[in-house]
């Protein structure tokens, strides 16, 4: 149980720098994610943390003390790899004895540890198993005891569920994230999946180019990605570029409002998750709503989803829940953004809620 | 429609009758190819008299050259100096060969890969032009007819064992195991010893083994370098083959295989499984 501060941390391979000045401030218990496209550095930081790769620049620190300098085995932190990592020639018990051995446990210690490690991640009786005899998913529950066991102040993740099979990457997901809240364990988890990163994250760390593009709660990344890459990144997303105008956004037939202050004849991408557009009846006025032709239409079990065209703007996705009106073979559907974001390069963003295009004078 | 069916079975028939019996005739030219000479030294190994042409058995089964082979002094004491010559060798090339192929397997540095093929280069060149060349040298510096001269000349050969097969063993270790051993508090001794070495013993045994057999029955360096105070058990058995009753040599080269032939069913085994494969996926 610890608080993690990672200030300033780079690191550069040659002329390459994997990873730009990041700093995070972890809480005690707190379980946050680092989430971005492969090479984006994410993995170079957590080694660092680790202390399997040396930092170019910039603190690690556990509750107030420097750890850069410790070498990684003397280091309080556990770490669960992308691969599994069990030792081969060592049976489950002997793979969850190993390091608590070294920290000069007694055998009666060692052996209720291992007992309590193996039941938390369900796997009781399979001590005198070799790894080869286990399945993936086992492997890595293995791999999960054998870092848990050492109470490290700070656990780390790389990756521990993408080589299983979606519907194990869940269930182990959520058997994780239960796992945390009860030993209120410091966490940090790297991953490129994001809707792993939405459902474990108290906050979400949204890497790219080595550096953090986002520092946030899920629903804040989702509802207000703080850059184009982000709001790109996380789930689905509409991007249109447009340029402003004197009475707004021109998109298609519509003017979308934009706030005070946003000088005219500037870029600017408009951003609309598919789920925020929604049918309006068809007899609305045209200048005030979309009227989109639908291309194909995805059933997704509990919602719909609709690729289609926003005639003069570009392709457009749709979320439409079951209970609305449309019907699938339709061709045509008229609707609104409730809420929009507007990217001017450089700036923040800006969020428009509740603000249908209004028509064209 | 009938007869067109069992035409064609008889014909492929036919045509699998004739490849198979191509293939079982090789296998028999192959066979006596080998197995021939050998079964020529073993009945030798068992007779009492001179076998004389035509004839290919003995007229009297005896063994009572295995009671003369082994009473000869020269047997013993080669066989002494073979088995101290080949315990230093193996020892010696543990030393310099394990820590240079963990190097290998672990390290990036400069003309890696030009250094790892320079070891094969050995095994490239016909043997005897190589140490016809480094005898010349072995002379001035008077290693010739010396213990260390043979030790020297025999670890020449034990290089691409002990070499390119532990590397590939080391290779074939995941780094991320080693990661998470230290992780887990380990020191980087501690996880050698506890961790790589467990997974690379199979191989590194096998090598061994390779390595003191080899040696143990290596004859070219030996008799060039050795000759004429060092001489190994293979140098005796040619001695008695060219100058004694053929007998003695016949009996000693068959009680020279049955080791060797154990041990290196033993190492391939052990090796089984790519180890090897894995070291040319530089």
């Amino acid at each position: 149980m610890a608080r993690l501060t990672i200030d300033g941390l780079t690191k550069h391979f040659g002329s390459v720098v994997a990873v730009d000045a990041i700093d995070i401030e972890i809480q005690d218990g707190e379980f946050v994610c680092i989430l971005g496209p492969s090479g984006c550095g994410k993995s170079t930081a957590l080694r660092m943390i680790a202390g399997f790769e040396r930092p170019t620049a910039g603190d690690i620190r556990i509750d107030g003390d420097s750890i850069t300098a410790i070498s990684p085995n003397k280091r309080p932190t556990a770490m669960v790899f992308q691969k599994y990592t069990l030792w081969p020639h060592m049976t489950v018990y002997e793979n969850i004895a190993f390091g608590l051995k070294l920290h000069g446990a007694d055998k009666q210690t060692v052996r209720q540890a291992v007992d309590e490690g193996l039941a938390l991640v369900g796997l009781a009786g399979y001590e005198q198993r070799y790894p080869a005899q286990l399945s993936g998913g086992q492997q890595q529950r293995v791999a999960l005891a054998r870092a848990i066991v050492l109470e490290p102040k700070i656990l780390l993740l790389d990756e521990p569920f993408s080589s299983l099979d979606a519907l194990l990457r869940v269930r182990l997901r959520e058997e994780l994230k239960l796992i945390q809240r009860r030993l209120g364990i410091t966490t940090l988890f790297v991953t490129h999946d994001q809707e792993e990163a939405l459902a474990l994250s108290d906050r979400i760390a949204v890497m790219n180019d080595g550096r953090i593009e986002q520092l946030a709660d899920p629903s804040t990344v989702y509802a207000r990605p703080k850059s184009l890459f982000v709001a790109d990144f996380i789930g689905d997303m509409n991007l249109f570029s447009a340029r402003t105008g004197a009475e707004g956004v021109r998109l298609g037939q519509a003017v979308l409002p934009v706030p005070e202050g946003i000088s005219p004849n500037r870029e600017v991408t408009v951003a609309v998750r598919p789920e925020e557009l929604i049918p309006v009846s068809a007899d609305t006025p045209s200048e005030e709503s979309w009227e989109i032709v639908v291309e194909q239409t995805m059933d997704l079990g509990h919602y719909r989803k609709l690729l289609g065209e926003l005639p003069g703007v570009g392709p457009v996705k749709v979320y439409l829940s079951k209970s609305a009106q449309h019907q699938a073979a339709e061709q045509r559907l008229r609707v609104t953004p409730t809420r929009y974001l507007l990217y001017l390069d450089g700036a923040a963003p800006v969020e428009v809620v509740n603000r249908p295009p209004v028509p064209i004078r | 429609m009938w007869g067109a069916f069992r035409r064609n079975t008889v014909r492929s028939f036919a045509v699998m009758l004739r490849q198979r019996w191509f293939g079982i005739s090789m296998l028999l030219l192959l066979a006596a190819f080998i197995l021939g000479p050998m079964l020529n030294v073993l009945i030798w190994a068992f007779t009492e008299a001179r076998i004389q042409p035509p004839r290919l058995v003995p007229e009297q089964w005896s063994l009572k050259w295995w009671g003369e082979t082994f009473a000869r002094l020269d047997v013993a004491g080669g066989f002494t100096t073979s088995l101290g010559i080949s315990t230093l060798v193996t020892l010696i090339a543990a030393l310099i060969c394990l820590p240079a192929s963990y190097a290998f397997a672990r390290m990036e540095f400069r003309g890696k890969t030009p250094l790892l093929l320079s070891f094969l280069m050995v095994n490239a060149f016909p043997r005897f032009g190589i140490y016809i060349t480094i005898a010349v040298v072995f002379f001035r510096l008077g290693l010739v007819g010396t213990v260390p001269g043979v030790v020297l000349i025999q670890l020449v050969n034990t290089l691409l064992f002990m070499i390119w097969i532990p590397t590939a063993a080391f290779q074939g270790v995941d780094r991320s195991l080693e990661e998470a051993a230290l992780d887990a508090g380990a020191s980087r001794l501690r996880v050698f010893v506890q961790i790589t070495l467990p997974m690379v013993l199979p191989a590194l045994s096998a090598s061994l083994l390779l390595t003191f057999v080899g040696t143990f029955y290596e004859t070219q360096g030996a008799l060039l370098i050795g000759i004429p105070n060092v001489t190994t058990l293979p140098v005796v058995m040619i001695t008695l083959i060219n100058h004694h009753i053929r007998q003695l040599g016949a009996v000693l080269s068959v009680a020279l295989w049955v080791p060797s032939l154990v041990l290196l069913i033993f190492a391939q085994r052990v090796l089984r499984g790519g180890t090897l494969a894995a070291g040319f996926g530089l």
